[in-house]
């Protein structure tokens, strides 16, 4: 794929990715080769079955796992070869994380889990920032929930907090790592259009990893992993053709 | 079943093993001091000095044997904790809760036997080179001291049961474990219920407040009377039996109060939160601090005042008091090391804990990382909780040891003849500087290991643990 005439708008890009874990004949090969970019105020899905390298893909262009070869840029930050703390800073200021399970922190309230971000970056939220925490709180349905712990909250609630956080320092890119894996479908809908709507409405640029075709048509554009290699880069589709497209898939291979 | 594994019991085994230890050395020493006056002082007088000596080593032994049970028990309700999953998959398949609650009391047994063994050892060599070292320089003359008396069986024995009762204690909550937790779907933290006490805290609420009534009645008698300490005596046994009966109801407010003054940076206030998650925990986990520390305060303290009224009567009646000084000091600085090696035992615990819980903590804190946590901030954090930890003990047996020590020295010494009447408690110097540096040292050294471990933890693995 040619991303250099794309590079204008591109919030993440991995160049000739490749992670490979073990050494000698125990060799594992999770990406091999990969080159693709994130565009700015998309919602893209990443898509593979169990073990394509999905995860992999996605930890390393959030800054949480390192590269085996090829580049990573966030921006226009190259963070291939950044050191621990570095990283951190990355993630800190200009990634927001929404995992499948056990997102926050569970010593702190509702509150305290979403201005987490701010605290770490040891700032206080501008007056801008403070409105637009307070609109997404009300939005989201969490305003009654603030003083509460996460193990009051259900599954549900418990993902909409995570989302709160992660837009509310409005990073650069949000990864979500299957945010559905957990739920049950009305609520995964629920947590899905939240998504779509920030990036929609808000031009939040969002990288979701699933394996559900259902969470995938939520998407603006779906990339198809598969053997640590992308075998399709397609955009808006419905459930039923992705499925379709992942079961010609399977036969394949 | 379970298997024994010999390092995940470390820390049980060395604190049974210094108990025990303790115990064997300190009865041979004893043993071996009343051969050592027999050999120099009228006939006859020995039998008495081994007796009195060695009942004042058995209480000594006791206080540490039962700190001892108290960081042992608590260790293992940490260890199961962590071990929810696995028992929860033995209750699916089919074991009872009562075999899996025996199997970790026989756990308690073997560490309890090697622990008792191992002291018994290290106990013999410590008096061993003790005593040659004394008879090398000259110090003491060549007897024929011996060594394995059956008396040291009191101490292996006594660290053995009580080893295995705090792990029967320690294991109550694998009762409580269901089948269901062993399926992904259960919840991610099964809290510690604080609630269901209520009984035990009013005893503890009324044995604290029988025993300051007497203590203070200690005081009062002991101004006209010595007779008055054996009230005081009582009556601190009974509060401080009460303390530890409610300390649930006494650190956490503890903790909180030093988890505010850590500061308001972010590792500051998830310490302050984590030190404070499992009230029961914490509480247990510094109990054992609290009664070392409390007691080396009150011989310090008491011999502080002690010291304070001999000096006002000295005034009046000089020739009554003489070498007095060199007594006092002596008997502090034995006593102290007598004590401080309960609150040894107490800090083995702590360490132990703060590790248990960095582990159990593995996707906490790599959703920490993963959000923007620096290796040095979580280092930070744990130094944090573990400088809580330390700080409220140390604080809370400060305040206690200096109430005890005052109350005794009053209630013996308050009729002596000369004396002053009612003094202030006098809190000597050079423990408040020991108090600073151990709590300093006791800090990093327990947060050493948990730091190291914590920071090793890479974000994305832990995201990946079930």
């Amino acid at each position: 794929m040619d991303i250099t005439s794309e590079d204008i708008g591109l919030v993440a890009r991995v160049d000739g990715l490749s992670k490979s874990y073990g050494s000698g004949s125990t060799t594992v090969t999770a990406l091999d080769d990969v080159s693709v970019g994130i565009r700015q105020g998309e919602f893209t899905a990443i898509m593979g079955p169990s073990g394509s390298g999905k995860s992999t893909l996605m930890h390393i262009m959030a800054g949480l796992d390192s590269a085996s070869g090829g580049r990573v840029w966030i921006g226009d930050t190259d963070i291939t070869d950044l050191d621990d703390t570095e990283l951190t800073m990355i993630r800190r200021r200009r990634v927001g994380f929404v995992f499948q399970s056990f997102n926050l922190v569970p010593t702190l309230d509702i509150r305290g889990n979403i201005m987490l971000p701010f605290e770490l970056d040891g700032r206080v939220p501008s007056a801008v920032e403070d409105r637009w925490i307070d609109e997404l709180v009300l939005s989201l349905g969490l305003a009654p929930r603030l003083g509460h712990r996460p193990h009051e909250l259900s599954g549900g609630q418990q993902q909409r907090v995570a989302v709160a956080r992660a837009l509310g320092s409005r990073p650069d890119l949000i990864f979500a790592d299957e945010p559905t894996g957990n739920l049950d479908s009305r609520t995964s809908r629920e947590v899905l259009s939240l998504l779509a709507t920030a990036s929609s409405t808000y031009g939040q640029s969002i990288a979701m990893v699933t394996h559900e075709p259902i969470a995938a048509s939520f998407a603006d554009r779906i990339i198809f992993l598969a053997d640590g290699r992308i075998v399709d880069d397609r955009g808006r589709s419905t459930a039923s053709d992705i499925s379709q497209y992942m079961l010609t898939m399977e036969r394949a291979v | 079943m379970n298997t024994f594994s010999v390092r995940e019991h470390i820390p049980s085994i060395l604190v049974a093993t210094l108990a025990s230890a303790f115990g064997v050395s300190l009865l041979q020493v004893t043993a071996n001091l009343s051969i050592l006056v027999a050999a120099d002082d009228v006939a006859g007088s020995s039998a008495t000095v081994q007796v009195i000596l060695s009942i004042i080593a058995l209480v000594f032994i006791v206080i540490a044997t039962f700190v001892g049970a108290i960081v042992t028990s608590n260790t293992f309700a940490t260890i199961i904790a962590g071990r929810t999953r696995r028992i929860a998959l033995m209750r699916l398949i089919g074991a009872t809760a009562r075999s899996q609650r025996r199997a970790v009391a026989g756990e308690g047994l073997m560490v309890g036997i090697i622990g008792a063994i191992a002291g018994l050892v290290l106990g013999t060599v410590a008096t061993v080179s003790l005593i040659l070292i004394a008879t090398n320089t000259g110090s003491i003359p060549s007897l024929a001291y011996t060594y394995l008396e059956p008396i040291v069986l009191i101490p292996m024995g006594g660290v053995l049961l009580t080893t295995w009762l705090a792990s029967w204690v320690g294991s109550r909550r694998v009762l409580t474990v269901s089948p269901m937790q062993a399926t992904g779907a259960a919840l991610e933290e099964s809290r510690e219920e604080a609630a269901g006490h209520r009984g035990r805290n009013v005893s503890a609420v009324i044995l604290f407040a029988l025993g300051t009534l007497m203590l203070l009645g200690g005081v009062v008698v002991g101004l006209v009377s010595p007779i008055g300490v054996l009230i005081g005596v009582v009556g601190g046994v009974l509060s401080f039996s009460g303390l530890i009966l409610g300390s649930q109801l006494v650190m956490p407010p503890t903790l909180r109060l030093v988890g505010r003054m850590l500061g308001s940076s972010p590792s500051a206030k998830l310490a302050a939160e984590n030190a404070v998650r499992y009230p029961e925990r914490s509480s247990r986990t510094t109990i054992g601090l609290v009664i070392g520390v409390t007691l080396v305060t009150m011989f310090a303290v008491a011999t502080g005042s002690f010291q304070q009224l001999v000096d006002a009567a000295r005034a009046e009646q000089p020739q009554t008091y003489e070498g007095i000084d060199q007594v006092l000091i002596v008997t502090v600085v034995i006593f102290s090391i007598l004590i401080g090696f309960s609150a040894l035992i107490a800090a083995v615990g702590m360490v132990n804990n703060l590790s248990l819980s960095v582990l159990q903590r593995t996707r906490e804190l790599g959703l920490l990382r993963a959000l923007g946590f620096t290796a040095r901030q979580l280092t930070a954090m744990i130094r944090a909780e573990s400088a809580q930890l330390v700080i409220a003990s140390i604080l809370v047996g400060f305040v206690l040891g200096i109430g005890y020590g005052w109350a005794g020295a009053q209630s013996l010494f308050g009729s002596m003849s000369g004396s002053p009447g009612v003094i202030p408690p006098v809190v000597p110097l050079w423990l408040l500087g020991a108090v600073v540096i151990v709590a300093a040292m006791l800090t990093v050294a327990a947060s050493v290991v948990p730091a190291r471990r914590a920071t090793r933890i890479a974000p994305v693995v832990a995201l990946n643990v079930d």
